[in-house]
């Protein structure tokens, strides 16, 4: 149906997303305004600031480096700034760029000289660095929002004639009061190019935003980005508009229904009363359409009228029992008013939208709108109606930034936003972890520093399932949703409020890149278990409530045990549990869940209560117990033929992995015995076959079996687990070995810090320390150019310091114990493109994540299973067996 | 509700008819009658020119209603006639007839038992969409001047040529709504429906506007004003057209949408605005779903019928529109005269002997002088015959 251009001007035609409220004049004479259409008002603004991109040197992946919390009335460095105003609801999009702390280290600098990653080539970076916020205010609070610009001066560009990108029925009506509370002039957007624009970002540069819902039950659906188009988007404001989408910028809106959200809230508020829309949403929870309806069975006495496909609770007749003579509209209960109503129309626009697809031969319909909220019994209704009348051909998908559709195209709409090359890997998706909110949709007043957020979580009471304090904005820093509002009752399987789907802070990495040995990079899952598993789910969750207090303990103890440290400890703890207790009741909160956010999320959490790395302390006394018997160990080794040494060096691996913090098990362990005495231990009571045993393989791999001369490996990545011994007894003396060997190393380190692991940061002194005793380490690092003061050292024998292998550092762009290997750092991208090994180590990076994983060249993944239902589920074996497996390239 | 019987119903109750071949159509909120009546002022052999063995009984086919929820009336008035009915022996009828009625709808099922046991008739249960094409079929084959169109206020009759009749699209709205196409004499399919149909409008305008009946709703909604409670495109884009989707500024982009913003109560907003609104709201979503069912289907003809319509011409305008707008011009809604008797004469055409009566050569009704054709609010008689054996 394309050019509904002929003026059929008696019929319905929906469009706009929330209608403008404002009332008109009896007479609407549009012939007499000569305005343009439009579409054709919409100038583009040159005027607006745009980004300056020079100099924009990104130095580190996250800025949750810096560990101050930004205050409210903290400008942001630069910002973008689009809305959309509706009639209920002020969506608002802002993009900012935090200063980063310059992040000068050297082995930083030498890394990119060597591989030429330098300040040049970053600059070369299309988009920049930052992080899209989403905030929503209610459109009767307008002043809440000017206010909110104003405090974080998101209308502030370079000069003062600032102009802002809005879109929706209000970009009208408000012009002039955004004009004079803050001098801006509103640029209008058209609405539909906004829609889509909207869309077409979200499906392909969210990974996981597009789901179904049936049943209550929502399943994240992968989008094929080269298999998008054509879609068909129906956006449910007051009215319904369906748009054909062949592409960016490229659609058509072909048909639509009057019959939409404000039907829903406009026909329910005359008969129920209700003061809101979401009052009446959360009325339908509770209602019963039998009463209302007329459902087949009333017709057939209880009969199906199977011969069509009906069964008797099927509606024949919307409201089509209210007929009845002797019953006044008092007399129904305006719960099932609201139901009836709800089911009608969502059905009705299941069955348009459908039909309308079928036409056009659309296989992918997603919907959207203020309508859906997040709404399950309306996703229920719509998913049904599409199953029902495609017979199961089609099926409905919902967006998780549905709200944002509008506004986040109205942002897309700048000249320069710089994001239209943007790819998913850019892409890193947080939630503010600071508070549990659990009904923010509205935006409140934010917590201003540290300290507000904890008292707040100190207030914070879980009775059963009700929040009974208001749940707060968390710090502006890391929130882009959240308000004072009083959560809505939960429980019910199907919720009324938007907030069982959270919508985080989409931060911006431009520096982030696909993992380039990755084998299949469409089909790569980092994550080995599915936690889509109710038990799975269950058993993770006890796990990591269970380690709370001792994960609290070491935090407190990092920030040198004082009140206040006790004070974050406690608020952090209250907040991770109730993350927890939230995701159990809808594991899709987040989008797709599996372990490796799930353990992100945990250090996510940390970091936002000020413990920046709660085993600091530990890692410290571990480096330095481990560094000590390092040189007895690498005499040890050295006494050895090649081949012995290949197989101690493997067995000291896995042994050496049984140091983790992170393991419950281990954690027992430590107070049993000195570091030495159980590294050679565990060591000892490594034996073969272990229960994945490739070792064979690998041997003959590195040149001990039938093939000569003996093949090297020109540069292998070694993803280190944690400190102390598991690194510097464990993974430092392969490295060692593969130096000798005349293979480059490169450690691949995380770059924040998760639980007791290593970072890239601490890395070089550790090499540094190990070096003081070992030559080859020595020369290796100065290679490499971990150590800086290499010239000095090294002039009694420059001649191997030229002949030297490199060992270098990288960071991995993470920071969580697990890896996923399509987000990772530039750093490492630009190394592994020379790299023809991959060694992953430990259970993070190698069991719960990457288990799997294949790789274009040789890989090798190490670890002690220190977790008894893992061993079961992943090698049917037992806690503390351990998996060597060895994959040639594929 | 003696006032929703159709006109003609005093022609019933003169004792010179015979009536016989009831049948019925139970619907969710009306019960739709047909029956036959012999008219004595014809000769009886009139017709039997071809038939050296049946007899052919002359008359017409009567049409009433009863609503649902008042079924006695309806009881009353068959318990009425019975006498008159059992008299149709004479002219052969075996007497397993006598104690039975065909009858279609939900209701043949549901209240089988009320009628065996106030009655001591059986329901003879035919189904329900069969009869619905089946009626619209026997009126659109055999009755001229049955489908009109509706533009401008005025209705276009509508010549059907019977070999280009099928494939069609049968919209049938009563209180839900059901869409066939249909492809032959019993040959149809059921490809989609809505539950948005004549019982929304009356359920939803009774809670909203308190009104006392169906036709009363009508009325007020011809007089009412939807622009007070529907959002209108100009609404939103301040009076502006909204040119690029081809929107004028008085389309409606929101039905009831104006009812969210104002800080006005039930109370304050007139019926009639209300009626007119919700009729709209509900002609054009069924006109729109039409459509799209046709058009999928390529069907080129859409025919409505079911006793929502009832020839109001508000409601049939708005329909038209929908379709008119929908197709670019190129499909047109067509409407049928008998529109609420589709499945009561589809459940009559079951009697085999009218079944097997060639529809054709069945009819008397005069073509050009149908004196039916100006009430626009009477289903009118249809004069035909009956085959009787002896």
């Amino acid at each position: 149906m394309d050019g509904l251009k002929e003026d059929q001007s008696e019929i319905e035609h929906i469009n706009n997303i929330n209608g403008d409220t404002k009332s008109i004049t009896e007479k609407e004479d549009s012939e007499k305004e000569m305005a343009p259409p439009v579409g054709n008002s919409i100038h583009r603004s040159s005027s607006r600031p745009q980004l300056d991109l020079s100099g924009a040197a990104i130095q580190g992946n996250f800025e949750e480096r810096d560990p101050t919390i930004l205050l409210p009335n903290q400008s942001d460095d630069i910002s973008h700034l689009a809305l959309d105003i509706g009639g209920s609801l002020i969506k608002l999009v802002y993009f900012s760029r935090h200063e980063d702390r310059a992040v000068n280290d050297k082995r930083k600098l030498s890394t990119k000289e060597r591989f030429g990653v330098t300040n040049g080539n970053r600059r070369s970076f299309p988009i920049l660095g930052g992080r899209l916020h989403f905030v929503k205010f209610e459109t009767s609070k307008i002043n809440e929002c000017l206010e909110f610009i104003h405090s974080k001066q998101l209308h502030r560009g370079d000069d003062d004639n600032a102009v802002i990108k809005a879109t929706g029925g209000g970009a009208y009506k408000f012009a002039d009061l955004f004009k004079e509370k803050l001098g801006v002039v509103i640029d209008k957007e058209d609405e539909m190019n906004c829609l889509v624009a909207g869309a077409n970002f979200l499906l392909k540069a969210i990974r996981h935003e597009a789901f179904t819902h049936k049943e209550g039950h929502k399943e994240f659906v992968q989008i094929d980005h080269n298999d998008l188009y054509p879609y068909l988007l129906v956006n449910i404001g007051s009215g319904v508009s369906l748009i054909k989408v062949d592409g960016d910028g490229k659609f058509q809106r072909v048909s639509g229904t009057n019959v939409g959200g404000g039907t829903y809230w406009g026909l329910g508020r005359l008969l129920t009363k209700c003061k809101s829309f979401d009052e009446l949403l959360e009325l339908s929870q509770k209602g019963d359409n039998s009463s209302v309806d007329m459902l087949v069975g009333d017709i057939y006495g209880g009969l199906d009228y199977s011969k069509i496909g009906l069964s008797a609770s099927t509606i024949a007749s919307s409201f089509g029992k209210a007929i009845s003579e002797n019953k006044e509209i008092e007399d129904y209960r305006p719960e099932d008013i609201s139901l009836s109503l709800l089911r009608m129309i969502s059905y009705n626009i299941g069955q348009i939208s459908y039909l309308t697809a079928l036409q056009l031969g659309i296989k992918r319909i997603f919907f959207g709108g203020f309508f859906i909220r997040g709404h399950a019994y309306t996703m229920d209704t719509i998913s049904f109606a599409i199953q029902f009348w495609s017979k199961g051909d089609a099926q409905a998908m919902f967006l998780r930034h549905e709200g944002f559709l509008g506004a986040l195209g109205a942002f897309m709409s700048y000249e320069k936003h710089g994001l239209d090359d943007l790819m998913v890997h850019h892409l890193v998706e947080r939630f503010p972890m600071g508070a549990p909110y659990t009904g923010g949709k509205i935006h409140g007043p934010p917590l201003g520093d540290l300290n507000e957020k904890i008292s707040w979580m100190e207030k914070f009471i879980r009775k059963g399932i009700k929040i009974t304090a208001p749940v707060p904005m968390a710090s502006p820093r890391t929130t882009g949703l959240g308000g004072f509002e009083a959560p809505s009752s939960k429980g019910d399987t199907l919720r009324c409020d938007e907030s069982n789907l959270n919508v985080g802070v989409l931060h911006l990495v431009p520096s982030l890149e696909v993992f380039p040995l990755l084998a299949d990079p469409k089909t790569y899952e980092p994550n080995t278990i599915d936690l889509a598993e109710p038990n799975e789910l269950e058993y993770w969750f006890t796990v990591l409530s269970e380690h709370i207090p001792d994960l609290v303990e070491k935090a407190v103890a990092s920030e040198g045990g004082t009140d206040d440290a006790r004070r974050r400890g406690n608020a952090f703890a209250r907040a991770f549990s109730a993350h927890l207790a939230r995701l159990m009741e809808e594991p899709a909160a987040y989008g797709k869940l599996g372990l490796a956010n799930l353990l992100e999320l945990r250090e996510e959490c940390l970091r936002e209560f000020n413990f920046f790395d709660a085993y600091s302390t530990i890692k410290q006394r571990e480096n330095e117990a481990s560094l000590a018997v390092l040189p007895d160990l690498l005499l040890e080794l050295d006494s050895m033929s090649e081949e012995a040494r290949l197989l101690t060096l493997i067995e000291g691996v896995l042994a050496a992995n049984i140091f983790d913090w992170g393991s419950r098990a281990c954690v027992d362990l430590y107070h049993k015995g000195t570091i030495i005495e159980i590294y050679r231990m565990s060591r000892k009571k490594m034996q073969r076959p272990w229960r994945v045993d490739d070792f064979d393989a690998f041997k003959e791999r590195m040149g001990f079996g039938d093939k000569k001369p003996c093949f090297r490996h020109k540069r292998a990545l070694l993803f280190v687990d944690n400190s102390g011994a598991d690194v510097v007894l464990g993974m430092l003396p392969l490295a060692r070995e593969l130096l000798r060997c005349g293979t480059e190393v490169v450690l691949v380190a995380n770059s924040l810090p998760a639980l007791n692991d290593v970072t890239a940061m601490e890395l070089p002194e550790i090499v540094a320390e190990a070096a003081k005793h070992c030559d080859i380490l020595r020369g290796a690092a100065e290679a490499g150019g971990l150590i800086m003061d290499a010239m000095i050292n090294t002039q009694d024998n420059p001649s191997e310091k030229l002949s030297s292998t490199p060992l270098m550092v990288v960071e991995n762009g993470c920071g969580s114990p697990c890896i996923d290997l399509r987000q990772v750092s530039s750093e490492l991208a630009a190394v592994a493109k020379d790299a023809d090994l991959v060694i992953l180590e430990g259970m993070g990076r190698a069991l719960h994540t990457n288990y799997n994983a294949r790789f274009k060249c040789d890989a090798l993944k190490l670890a002690m299973v220190k977790n008894q239902r893992l061993a079961e589920k992943l090698i049917k074996g037992n806690i503390y067996d351990c998996v060597c497996r060895y994959e040639p390239a594929t | 509700m003696d006032g929703d019987r159709i006109q003609d119903l005093t022609f019933v109750n003169s004792s010179v008819d015979e009536i016989s071949h009831l049948a019925l159509d139970i619907g969710g909120s009306l019960i739709k009658m047909v029956y036959f009546s012999t008219n004595r002022e014809k000769p009886i052999d009139k017709t039997q020119n071809n038939s050296s063995k049946d007899n052919l009984l002359s008359g017409r086919l009567y049409f009433l209603k009863f609503e649902t929820s008042k079924i006695n009336e309806c009881l009353d008035f068959i318990s009425s006639k019975l006498l008159h009915y059992r008299g149709v022996q004479q002219y052969g009828f075996p007497a397993s007839d006598q104690n039975t009625i065909k009858a279609t709808g939900g209701g043949a099922f549901k209240f089988a038992d009320l009628f065996k046991e106030k009655l001591g008739i059986s329901l003879d249960k035919v189904e329900e969409m069969g009869s619905l094409v089946s009626g619209a079929n026997f009126l659109l084959k055999s009755v001229s001047s049955e489908a009109f169109t509706y533009v401008n206020s005025q209705r276009n009759y509508v010549q059907i040529d019977h070999n280009d009749l099928y494939p069609y699209l049968l919209v049938n709205i009563g209180s839900g709504v059901s869409m066939i196409k249909v492809d032959g004499d019993g040959k149809f399919e059921r490809v989609s429906g809505t539950s948005v149909g004549g019982g929304t409008f009356w359920g939803l305008g009774k809670l909203l506007t308190k009104c006392k009946s169906f036709d009363d709703l009508l009325v007020m909604s011809h007089q009412g004003n939807n622009r007070v409670i529907d959002m209108l495109v100009g609404d939103i884009y301040g009076g502006m057209d909204y040119l690029k989707i081809g929107l004028s500024s008085t389309a409606i982009a929101s039905s009831f949408g104006k009812a969210v913003s104002e800080n006005k109560e039930l109370e304050e907003y007139k019926p009639e605005d209300m009626a007119r609104s919700l009729l709209r709201m509900i002609s054009n979503n069924i006109g729109q779903i039409a459509y799209l069912n046709a058009l999928r289907f390529g069907l080129k003809k859409i025919f409505f019928g079911g006793f929502f319509i009832r020839g109001h011409a508000y409601t049939m305008d708005t329909i038209s529109v929908a379709v008119d707008f929908w197709s670019k011009g190129e499909a047109k809604a067509m409407f049928l005269r008998h529109e609420g008797f589709l499945g009561a004469l589809g459940a009559f055409t079951n009697y085999q002997r009218v079944e097997e009566f060639p529809c054709t050569a069945s009819l008397t009704g005069d073509d050009n002088q149908n004196p039916l054709v100006e009430d626009l609010n009477d289903n009118g008689t249809i004069e035909c015959c009956v085959r009787s054996i002896n």
